[in-house]
């Protein structure tokens, strides 16, 4: 497997390429307007790899995406949940979806609580063993921390059930993963997208959090809720209009 | 020189007078490219200084063939950096290539268990360097190591399949898609030794 990482550290996020050195194939996940689409295609020219799948993870609040200018450049559709409500056509995923690379695999798993709309990517590498390597978590579960479930909709309620949500994605999906699976989310440091807790390191094992990440230790969805309203940042003052042009829509006046 | 369209081009490229040069990377290349193009997988460091000394003194217009645009700008600048003329770029890939109605080569793919399972069907070729072998070499795989073809061709048999292998499956499809547009039957080991030996499938030492 080839996987490289690409960090935007100014706004705390993570962007990947990832491919199979057999194939020749690759696909970007989250692609950063900071970085630009070119970057991505530039460095999959490096590594000897086409760009076969763009993904994103959810619609983003907290930056630009270069998803879609990657899509008109290299003619590789987005993909994106089915629940994404965005104005432009993508390639639909659902639970269980697989993006196949060759020997690299990722399949598709429904995370909502960050928004509706989250997933996370499960990864193989047949070449090595059947068992997940590593999962791009996306913004449910984080270093130290989880996604904050109020960008996507700010009404209480609907935050609320958000949380819940977030709660059950973490719990009974992220966590059913062996300890030795790595964890890449799809923030780090800075980012607006967690709270306190987010450590500026943006790499993790599931093992690690399992065992220390405070928002884990609660097997109560009510104190889980809780705690994550208790702790919650201002949202960052651009969300609205960052996530309309990301969605592909005018922003809101 | 003025731009000039695809047909031009393909003119002068029979003529031999210019070279088109497939810039994507050998698996892409492998798997189609423009008939008569030669791979020179694009990267940024000092790419077009690598194309200069390939050509070994000689300064012959070249023409770029990629998939997109982004690889087509930077592939041109770094030639021309380097001092090559570039009268011909092509940013519409394989796709554009053939809806403009001009030929497209293919290489085989084969994995390493349809390799297996045929072996006595092919001329096992393997292109990696001396220093590589001791991992050890496919059952009755000749071994020429990649610099060293032009000059061991006639080991070679027009007559029957060949199957190049390398280390990891890139190399083997360049030698392969070379092989091809010299005439040979030839298919490229998907993943090489890596996959052969990760399959658990037997090998010779050597």
């Amino acid at each position: 497997m080839i996987f490289v990482p690409m960090w935007d550290g100014s706004l705390g996020c993570a962007s990947f390429l990832l491919g199979d050195e057999a194939q020749g194939q690759a696909m970007v996940v989250d692609p950063l307007g900071n970085l630009g689409a070119d970057s991505y295609i530039l460095g999959a020219a490096e590594l000897g790899l086409e760009i076969t799948a763009i993904v994103e993870t959810h619609v983003h609040a907290d930056h630009h995406s270069a998803a879609r200018e990657l899509s008109q450049k290299t003619g590789v559709p987005v993909s994106l949940s089915h629940r994404a409500p965005v104005a432009y056509d993508f390639n639909p995923l659902r639970q269980n979806d697989t993006i196949d690379l060759g020997h690299v695999k990722a399949v598709v798993w429904e995370t909502p609580g960050h928004t509706p709309d989250s997933i996370s990517l499960v990864v193989t590498d047949a070449t090595r063993a059947s068992e997940p390597w590593l999962i791009l978590s996306g913004d449910s579960l984080f270093v130290g921390d989880v996604g904050r479930p109020d960008l996507a909709d700010p009404t209480p309620e609907m935050v609320k059930a958000a949380a819940l949500d977030q709660f059950h994605s973490i719990r009974d999906k992220i966590l059913t993963l062996p300890d030795t699976c790595e964890l890449y989310p799809a923030h780090y440091g800075a980012s607006a997208c967690g709270g306190l807790f987010l450590s500026s390191k943006p790499v993790s094992t599931i093992g690690y959090e399992r065992r220390w990440n405070r928002f884990v230790q609660f097997t109560e969805p009510d104190e889980f809720v809780e705690q994550v309203l208790m702790l919650l940042k201002p949202p960052p003052e651009s969300a609205a209009a960052i996530r309309a042009e990301n969605l592909g829509v005018a922003a809101p006046v | 020189m003025a731009s000039m369209t695809a047909q031009d081009f393909m003119n002068q490229v029979q003529q031999g007078s210019v070279i088109l040069l497939d810039v994507n990377p050998p698996h892409a290349y492998s798997k189609a490219h423009p008939a008569g193009s030669y791979n020179f997988p694009f990267h940024r460091r000092q790419w077009g200084q690598e194309v200069k000394r390939a050509l070994n003194g000689q300064n012959p217009p070249i023409g770029i063939f990629a998939e997109n645009s982004v690889i087509a700008q930077s592939a041109k600048d770094s030639l021309e950096e380097a001092g090559i003329t570039v009268p011909f770029v092509f940013d519409q890939g394989v796709k554009g290539w053939e809806q403009a109605g001009l030929p497209v080569a293919r290489v085989h793919d084969l994995t390493v268990d349809e390799l297996l399972q045929n072996l006595d069907n092919y001329i096992v070729v393997d292109v990696r360097e001396s220093y590589e072998l001791r991992s050890g070499i496919i059952p009755g795989a000749i071994s020429i190591p990649m610099g060293q073809l032009q000059a061991r061709m006639s080991e070679l048999d027009k007559a029957k399949p060949h199957a190049i292998v390398c280390a990891s499956g890139s190399r083997s499809a360049s030698v392969a898609a070379w092989l091809s547009q010299q005439g040979f039957n030839v298919a490229n080991v998907v993943g090489g030794m890596s996959l052969w030996i990760g399959a658990r499938h037997p090998v010779q030492r050597t």
